[in-house]
């Protein structure tokens, strides 16, 4: 459905690239994240998919069309993909209805499909209100309503959530999601939020500097990361160094780099691969406490755990099949 | 191998490619419309190579040092002048609280209300022979001292008193929207009014005044009604003379790129003290100022200084042309002035619209161009606001004669027909010519306006399946439209005052008031020159006491 061929974007004319020889494809009806910290390039991708910025080099398809490519360019306008911007973007001098309205005002049946996506989105009755006059969750959903309204066969949601408080950020991710899901679009979201991520996405893209370093389902990239940045995308991670090896007794492939969860450490339970430590410092964090642990052998190792009243000297461990391994 | 291939697709084969894609229209357009715009400039550095004309040499040995010198004493009396008045007034007016304060922040815009060859023709009536100072002295019995205003110290005096407020303005809002968390710092730490006005703030707003400076002295390069009249020999009456008098273009040509050189380095110098400068809109300074409420002895003299600019630079000169108006109202109000007046009114008003258009398209042709640097070149457009009028007026000529030999050629060979010059001396040229020179007046509030636009908006509209040009008109011109507005009344307020330019390529049935007044004044009949005068400034200060409310908000 969405295929994209080694696409690269520069903005200083190749010393430096926003996106770098990026390749991927999309399913019919697949909906994915596309997670990256601020600079990893999602924006640009975002842009490029629409037609709001033209590639550098590589091919965007859409349907089978080639929509950018060195020799074509397909403008925004003829592209049918649906996006919905960070900001929402709506048109602060026309009403709700008329946002709505105005992707779709050459279709035959307009009102009634206006009036069809508003009522999806839980906004009917409040046609003629103004952008202005709406709260961001409300304004988040009427962008939803006049990217869907048109029918997109593809549709791009670039940080949705992030002009929301926690709490009905949590809620209005779910609604939204359902709604897109029900629609059955093929839906790029894109996120900085690795909880966003796994919470809606059939797939996980990860961008780190402009590049692609991993595309999979949500479960298997919690699961096998193939770096350890990925791995820290998704919770505590530490990394397994040589000595950490010796002290905890666990000889691992020397050419590979290897790390563990946090949550998977044990304390004071039976493991594989145990070794005693002193706690030198104790950090409340309110569901968690960190501490600073001394191992026997001389390091200084910082776990989080759940328990409260942790003893002085301790035994910590962890088992084999729980060590993450990286081919680089 | 990753990198090889990055950097192998900025090769020239490929960028030659991307060039083919991202070449569309609008590109094109943009370069079209800069090409122009830049057409003036052009045919005075090509015309550069037809040689100077015969008096260049006698212009070299006797006027070139005169023209030097005069323009060079202009820009530093006039730069002195305008900053003591301008960074004064603006900081006792955003500092201090004193009676009559708020009238008198838009009554210090005034004096830009009046073009200055008028404060010239109203001092010369004032300190002359019999004028009004004389009527003043003798009426509280003092002996008659004759100041004598028509020389160049009179002339920088006219020209600075007139043209202060750019620099007032410029610096006003600097202190009244920038300064006010640096104010409170300074006060915290038990620093001086007096010291942090000179070691704080003058340096803080340095860039701000630098930038009204600069275009006070375009300003003053430009002028040619004042100079003319005080018999100052300056660039620009050098050209109107080896134009007119001597009729030798190919000096004014010489004498239009040597002011051409001299504008560009005052821009140059003005962007060079800008380089290590960076402006900070921090929101949280944006708060007003809290003012300093001084004791009743010092307000009053607060207020008599901040007085003095707007005396000195309106309630005099007007008040003399009042007087003057009453002397002369039946002879010169009459029908065929009225006809005049709307004849005025009209060409600003078409200006201002075909202007508008200009800043419009070029604003928005280069955005919708997917090369960055067409958007990067647009801005060149601007530069025209720096040259000043009759070198506009010149440029504009020689490629219109040009044209028009041409087209007479083929008339005459193909049909048979004399037809005659028909651009030169016609209302295009004499637009066309405003266009140039006014279109950064038009081009820099569209373009703030457009970009406090979001650019998600125009974005998402174009997703949602609408071209750039309907975009446009159902999205973006609505929310720019006061952007639009006031640069229309921008526009029409210049051409209204505009003298050199209009004075080169009016048509010979058309006149302007603003020409009127001119012919008035230089047919010694400066009295009736006085409701020519009256008008414009009427209708130029309605408008600029609507923009400075517009400012204030």
């Amino acid at each position: 459905m969405l295929e994209i061929n080694s696409l690269s974007k520069s903005f200083d004319k190749g010393k430096s690239f926003a996106l770098k020889d990026v390749s991927f494809h999309l399913n019919e009806g697949d909906v994915c994240a596309l997670v990256g910290e601020s600079g990893s390039g999602k924006t640009t991708l975002v842009r490029l998919i629409a037609g709001l910025e033209s590639p550098d080099a590589g091919t965007i398809k859409i349907n089978g069309r080639i929509v950018s490519s060195l020799k074509t360019f397909v403008p925004p306008e003829k592209r049918k993909v649906g996006l919905v911007f960070q900001e929402y973007a709506l048109f602060p001098h026309m009403t709700l209805f008329k946002n709505v309205l105005y992707g779709i005002s050459r279709e035959k049946n307009k009102k009634a499909r206006a009036q069809e996506v508003l009522e999806l989105v839980g906004l009917g009755g409040m046609e003629d209100r103004y952008p202005h006059q709406l709260s961001g969750g409300q304004q988040q959903r009427v962008a939803l309503a006049r990217a869907l309204a048109p029918n997109p066969s593809l549709l791009i949601l670039d940080e949705p959530f992030s002009n929301l408080d926690a709490i009905l950020r949590a809620q209005l991710r779910n609604e939204i999601f359902e709604i897109v899901k029900n629609t059955g679009v093929t839906a790029v979201f894109v996120t900085h939020d690795t909880q966003d991520a796994l919470a809606v996405a059939d797939e996980i893209l990860i961008l780190q500097d402009g590049e692609l370093i991993q595309k999979d389902e949500a479960a298997n990239l919690y699961t096998k990361p193939n770096s350890i940045y990925v791995a820290s995308l998704f919770g505590n991670t530490i990394q397994l160094s040589q000595e950490l090896q010796s002290a905890f007794n666990c000889p691992l492939n020397p050419a590979c780099s290897h790390a563990i969860r946090n949550e998977n450490f044990a304390i004071n339970e039976e493991c594989e691969h145990v070794t005693y430590a002193q706690v030198i410092k104790r950090t409340f964090l309110g569901n968690d406490t960190q501490l600073l642990l001394k191992l026997d052998s001389g390091q200084k190792l910082a776990v989080l755990t759940k328990e409260r009243n942790v003893a002085d000297r301790i035994r910590i461990g962890f088992n084999s099949k729980d060590v993450l391994e990286f081919k680089y | 191998m990753k990198q090889a291939g990055s950097n192998n697709i900025f090769s020239y084969k490929y960028r030659l490619k991307r060039l083919r894609r991202d070449s569309n229209y609008w590109a094109i357009l943009t370069l079209v419309l800069l090409a122009f715009i830049a057409l003036p400039v052009i045919s005075i550095g090509v015309k550069l190579f037809a040689g100077p004309g015969e008096t260049w040499g006698h212009i070299v040995d006797n006027l070139l040092f005169d023209y030097l010198g005069n323009s060079l004493f202009l820009i530093l009396a006039c730069g002195t002048l305008v900053l003591l008045l301008g960074v004064s007034s603006a900081w006792l007016v955003a500092r201090f609280e004193f009676p009559l304060r708020k009238q008198m922040e838009w009554l210090l815009i005034l004096p830009l209300a009046i073009p200055g060859y008028i404060v010239a023709y109203a001092y010369a009536g004032i300190f002359d022979y019999g004028g009004s100072f004389q009527l003043l002295l003798e009426s509280i019995g003092l002996e008659f001292i004759r100041i004598d205003m028509m020389n160049k110290y009179g002339l920088a005096f006219v020209l600075g008193i007139s043209l202060f407020p750019y620099v007032y303005v410029s610096s006003r809002a600097f202190f009244m929207n920038q300064a006010n968390s640096l104010l409170e710092a300074s006060e915290m730490l038990g620093v001086g009014q007096v010291k942090t006005f000179f070691r704080l703030m003058l340096p803080m707003a340095r860039p701000a005044i630098v930038a009204g400076l600069i275009l006070v002295l375009m300003e003053v390069l430009n002028d040619y009604g004042a100079a003319k009249y005080y018999g100052v020999n300056t660039f620009t009456t050098g050209i109107f003379r080896s134009w007119f008098a001597l009729e030798e273009p190919e000096t004014a040509v010489y004498l239009s790129a040597l002011l051409i050189v001299i504008v560009f380095t005052l821009i140059l110098l003005e962007k060079f003290q800008r380089r290590n400068v960076q402006f900070n809109s921090n929101r949280s300074n944006s708060k007003s100022i809290d003012r300093i409420k001084p004791g009743r002895q010092k307000r009053s003299l607060i207020f008599l200084v901040v007085l003095i600019p707007v005396f000195l630079g309106f309630i005099l000169p007007v008040g003399q042309l009042i007087y003057w108006a009453t002397l002369t109202f039946d002879k010169v109000f009459n029908s065929s002035f009225l006809a005049l007046s709307l004849q005025s009114f009209w060409i600003a008003f078409l200006t201002a619209f075909m202007t508008v258009v200009m800043a419009v398209t070029l604003i928005y042709f280069s955005k919708w161009s997917r090369m960055s640097f067409i958007k990067n070149v647009a801005k060149l457009g601007v530069l025209g606001y720096a040259i000043p009028g009759a070198v506009i007026a010149i440029g504009i000529m020689i490629p219109m004669i040009s044209l028009d030999k041409w087209l007479i050629s083929i008339f005459d060979k193909v049909l048979n027909l004399d037809i005659g010059l028909i651009i030169t001396g016609s209302l295009v040229a004499l637009i066309y010519a405003y266009v140039v020179r006014f279109l950064a007046v038009a081009y820099n509030p569209i373009e703030s306006t457009s970009l406090k636009v979001s650019k998600t908006i125009p974005d998402s509209s174009r997703i949602l399946g609408v071209g750039n040009i309907r975009t446009f008109f159902r999205i973006e011109f609505p929310l720019i439209r006061t952007g639009i507005a006031s640069a229309f009344i921008l526009v029409f307020i210049d051409v209204l005052k505009e003298l050199p330019l209009t004075l080169i390529l009016k048509p010979f049935h058309v006149n302007t008031l603003a020409v009127k007044a001119y012919e008035y004044a230089s047919d010694e009949m400066v009295m009736e020159a006085a409701i020519p005068s009256l008008f414009i400034i009427i209708t130029v200060m309605l408008p600029v006491i609507f923009l400075n409310r517009m400012l204030i908000k």
